[in-house]
């Protein structure tokens, strides 16, 4: 019984990144309507052309239902009540080095453990911080310039390379795609811009890391990639979020070009404040995302989700190029109230693509972890490849774990394979642990740990490190 | 709401004649069913059955007599459903002890008070031609197996249509406690005509059901059906599909474990060919612990043809120590095929082992050159391999009599199938 108590209490341990920064913010009355939009447009000195496509954006979204298919249960948000532009004062020139930020916020991402000084240099990570609405800084730009990199603010992006963004923004992901897609088009207030010239191969790690700060608040940011030809990226994305009893919403695109014979690598660990032990608050995560592939081209994505109150994420491939590789892992965790209902999409166009999903889920607590997924072999695709594994791992009884996997093959020459499996750390597996010294926890830990093996080996090193960390957190206790 | 499906509530309200025990049951499902929307490609239930042929079809009752062909040496007690108005002169053999086969026309009032309570009460509430099928049923049985018996002679439903008519035939079956029987539906057809065959079957505690469903529909035969059972404890389920494709063929089983200690075992097998269709959507639900279930699903589709299948198996909270098992492997013999395919699982419980796979590939090539270089022809060694591939869910069948009956229509649509 004494355990039983242990493990509660090691379940609701709180969440590490729930603070509030004080820091003077300017921030839109709560309410959306078209002068919402021009008045985003109009802080940002948009060309005409953007706010016309935001406004294009925001008149299908007003037709547009939201989806109810996920197999998720929340109160729909009310979309007047959310205010959709938040920036720090500090910002209104935005600062060009380290020096000039304010100190508030340095001190907020060094009390997350993402310094923003020189170890960053050694550690050979370029950083694009995004707070509420705004970016507050992008590291070393001068350096990645240097080689043809082009790494800054998607605001940014707008005055100085119009040319790329106006080709490429809403391309992957274009306005009408779905309900939050066009919502995020239609408010988005920043986000990042990066890209990689013809045959360069990326010096260091990027990286944006997001922070929803201010209350009342909803976060829409764009994260905009063109890997040019032969060229290669490796692409890093955080978030968490402060505490609090209300719903906050996260709203974001993320389209990714990848060109003949480049290569993107996209990991995110995601940790926005899941909510309290019985679901009040937490971040609401409605995320598009997806990647166009183009001849011998490769987009991977990785993610580890352990944060929001509800997550409904489906990062995609569209494997038009012959040759080109799409790839899925991923780890969703979900403890206490926490809805997930991610997947992935691959869509095979082109001859000899190949796909490989790899999705793990682990549910505790009173929470459901569901994988959606989408293989589709289209006529053109011979001789295409998928490959398709979900395991999911059930700590408790009181939790949910779902798989929902759409398979349609229209080439026969294409070959797909789906597998998917559903245990709980089994009692062999325990005893083993134990009788060899290790306590209930870190078996547990262990254990899952080595579930997760497969996914963790395809993030960065610094990345696997948190995200091992991460899980370590939000499993102690889990089992007694 | 479509026109077709007010035609059908307009019918169904003219239907209020016949079996008054059931009209209480009818008038919730026509309720029910002014309710539905029509489904369209944004209904996950039908996202890949497109319903437009049936749009076109205005069907009704023609009653020809026919003359169903026996099964050599199965001796099988025929149900034979011409039209879908039950045929009494077809049925000539006695009965066994323990059977008894009555008319739901003719229900008396022992057997009507237990089957009001489960008449639709097994098939899911959602199945929209379910409903249909409620509300509209012209004719149907009840077969009634009673407690520790066991029926040795397979019990065979046989539904046959002629041009231009619609049928919708009902079946309730009763196996007692402890009772074993084997029950074949079997829908024979291949000029326009529309049915919906239901039939719901309650398993009895440690009772043993023996199923086969044989859609053997095709060209402009439209069907869209289901067979749905709930188990007892220690039930036994086994149940075979064998279906072919036509311009419309739905069929939807349900197997609710409504006891602990439960067994299911449930194999289909669809060939499709020309622009067929067959859709698939097996639902397996687990409410109580210690329940089983294996299910096979094998398809082969050549030339324009296209599959659907869905399976999902949902365990419940507290349904501990359920072990799931669902495989799904399909054969795409042409490029103008098509198979759309989804495996689901949805699990509250944690002790539990389930698992699914699914795989669609093309023939293999090297099995194709090992056996022409032993000297078999191309076309003769894929026939070879594609009758490998399902020819080990026949041998499955417990009743080799039937596989063996079984064996020579499968072999005939192969070699009839377009592969290119």
């Amino acid at each position: 019984m004494s355990e039983q108590i242990e493990i509660e209490q090691a379940l609701n341990r709180e969440y590490e990144a729930g603070f509030v920064t004080n820091v003077e913010a300017e921030t839109f009355a709560p309410g959306l309507d078209e002068d919402v939009v021009r008045r985003i447009s109009a802080m940002k000195n948009e060309p005409e052309w953007l706010l016309d496509w935001r406004l294009k954006a925001f008149r299908s979204w007003q037709e547009m239902d939201e989806p109810n298919w996920a197999h998720l249960g929340y109160d729909k948000m009310d979309y007047q009540s959310i205010s959709y532009y938040s920036a720090p004062k500090s910002m209104a020139d935005r600062p060009k080095s380290l020096d000039e930020v304010d100190p508030e916020l340095i001190e907020t991402y060094n009390k997350l453990g993402i310094p923003l000084e020189e170890q960053m240099a050694l550690a050979g990570v370029a950083v694009d911080v995004v707070f509420d609405s705004v970016s507050v800084l992008t590291t070393f730009r001068e350096k990645l310039l240097e080689v043809g990199v082009i790494f800054c603010s998607i605001s940014e992006a707008v005055h100085e390379y119009p040319d790329l963004v106006k080709k490429y923004l809403g391309s992957v992901v274009p306005q009408k795609d779905n309900f939050f897609a066009a919502l995020n088009c239609a408010v988005f207030t920043d986000g990042s811009f990066v890209y990689i010239p013809k045959g360069v191969r990326c010096p260091m790690e990027l990286s944006t890391y997001f922070r929803i700060n201010e209350m009342n608040t909803g976060q829409f940011e764009r994260t905009l990639i063109i890997a040019d030809e032969g060229s290669h990226v490796s692409y890093l994305e955080g978030c968490t979020a402060p505490q609090r009893d209300e719903n906050q919403l996260h709203a974001a695109v993320v389209e990714l070009v990848v060109m003949d014979d480049a290569e993107i690598k996209y990991s995110t660990v995601q940790n926005w404040y899941p909510g309290d032990e019985n679901g009040k608050g937490g971040i609401y995560n409605f995320v598009t995302k997806r990647g166009i592939c183009h001849k011998n081209a490769k987009l991977s994505w990785t993610q580890v989700e352990t944060g929001s109150a509800i997550t409904w994420k489906y990062p995609s491939c569209i494997l038009k190029g012959d040759n080109s590789i799409g790839e899925f892992y991923s780890v969703a965790l979900t403890r206490g109230m926490q809805q997930a209902d991610t997947g992935t999409k691959m869509i095979h166009l082109g001859k000899n693509t190949k796909s490989t999903i790899i999705s793990k889920g682990i549910s505790a607590g009173r929470s459901s972890n569901s994988y959606r997924g989408l293989v589709r072999m289209n006529p053109g695709a011979h001789n295409a490849r998928n490959f398709t594994q979900c395991d999911s791992l059930l700590i408790g009884d009181k939790c949910g774990a779902h798989t929902f996997p759409y398979v349609e093959s229209r080439n026969r020459s294409a070959i797909v394979e789906h597998e998917a499996t559903t245990s709980k750390v089994s009692d062999d597996q325990m005893f083993l642990c134990q009788q060899r010294g290790l306590d209930p926890e870190k078996a547990v830990s262990m254990i899952v740990n080595g579930f997760c093996k497969e996914v963790f080996k395809e993030l960065p090193m610094e990345f696997a490190v948190e995200a091992g960390k991460l899980l370590e957190i939000s499993l102690e206790g889990s089992v007694g | 709401m479509s026109a077709w499906l007010e035609a059908c509530i307009a019918r169904a309200d003219d239907n209020t004649a016949g079996q008054s025990w059931l009209a209480a049951k009818r008038q919730e499902s026509l309720e029910l069913l002014r309710e539905s929307p029509w489904p369209t490609r944004k209904t996950e239930a039908w996202k890949y059955t497109p319903l437009r042929v049936l749009q076109g079809f205005s069907g009704g009752a023609v009653g020809s007599a026919a003359v169903v062909d026996k099964i050599d040496d199965l001796n099988s007690i025929d149900l034979v459903f011409v039209d879908g108005n039950f045929d009494t002169e077809q049925l000539s053999v006695e009965l066994p002890e323990g059977l008894s086969v009555t008319r739901l026309a003719d229900a008396d009032r022992a057997t009507q008070a237990w089957a009001a309570k489960r008449f639709a009460c097994i098939k899911p509430e959602r199945h929209l031609f379910g409903l249909v099928n409620d509300v509209l049923f012209s004719d149907g049985v009840i077969i009634d197996v009673a407690a520790g018996c066991t029926i040795h002679q397979p019990i065979r439903v046989v539904q046959q249509l002629s041009e231009g008519a619609e049928a919708h035939t009902r079946v309730l079956v009763r196996l007692g406690e402890g009772a074993k029987a084997a029950v074949i539906e079997q829908c024979d057809g291949n000029s326009e005509s529309f049915n919906t065959l239901v039939a719901e079957y309650q398993i009895s505690a440690k009772a043993e059901l023996e199923h086969y469903r044989f859609a053997f529909q095709v060209d402009k035969a439209m069907s869209v059906g289901g067979c749905h059972f709930d188990l007892a404890e220690r039930a036994q389920l086994n149940s075979t599909l064998v279906g072919f494709g036509s311009t419309l063929s739905r069929v939807d089983v349900d197997i609710h474990h409504g006891g602990e200690h439960t067994f299911a075992k449930f194999n289909a097998i669809y060939l499709l060919d020309g622009r067929e269709l067959f859709d698939l959507h097996a639902t397996v639900e687990h409410a109580n612990p210690n329940g089983r279930t294996i299910e096979n699903i094998r398809c082969i589709i050549a030339d324009h043809a296209k599959a659907v299948f869905n399976g999902r198996i949902h365990i419940h909270r507290d349904a501990q120590k359920v072990l799931a098992e669902l495989n799904n492997r399909n054969l795409l013999l042409s490029d103008h095929a098509e198979i759309n395919t989804k495996p689901e699982l949805e699990i509250y419980a944690d002790d539990v082992k389930c698992a699914h796979g699914a795989t669609i590939a093309a023939m293999d090539e090297q099995a194709l050159y090992y056996l022409q270089s032993r000297g078999v022809d191309r076309s003769k060694a894929q026939v070879m391999l594609s009758f490998g591939f399902i020819n080990e869910l026949v041998d499955q069948m417990p009743n080799q009599i039937l596989a063996e009956w079984l064996r020579p229509q499968l072999r005939q649509r192969f070699s009839q199938m377009e592969v290119s």
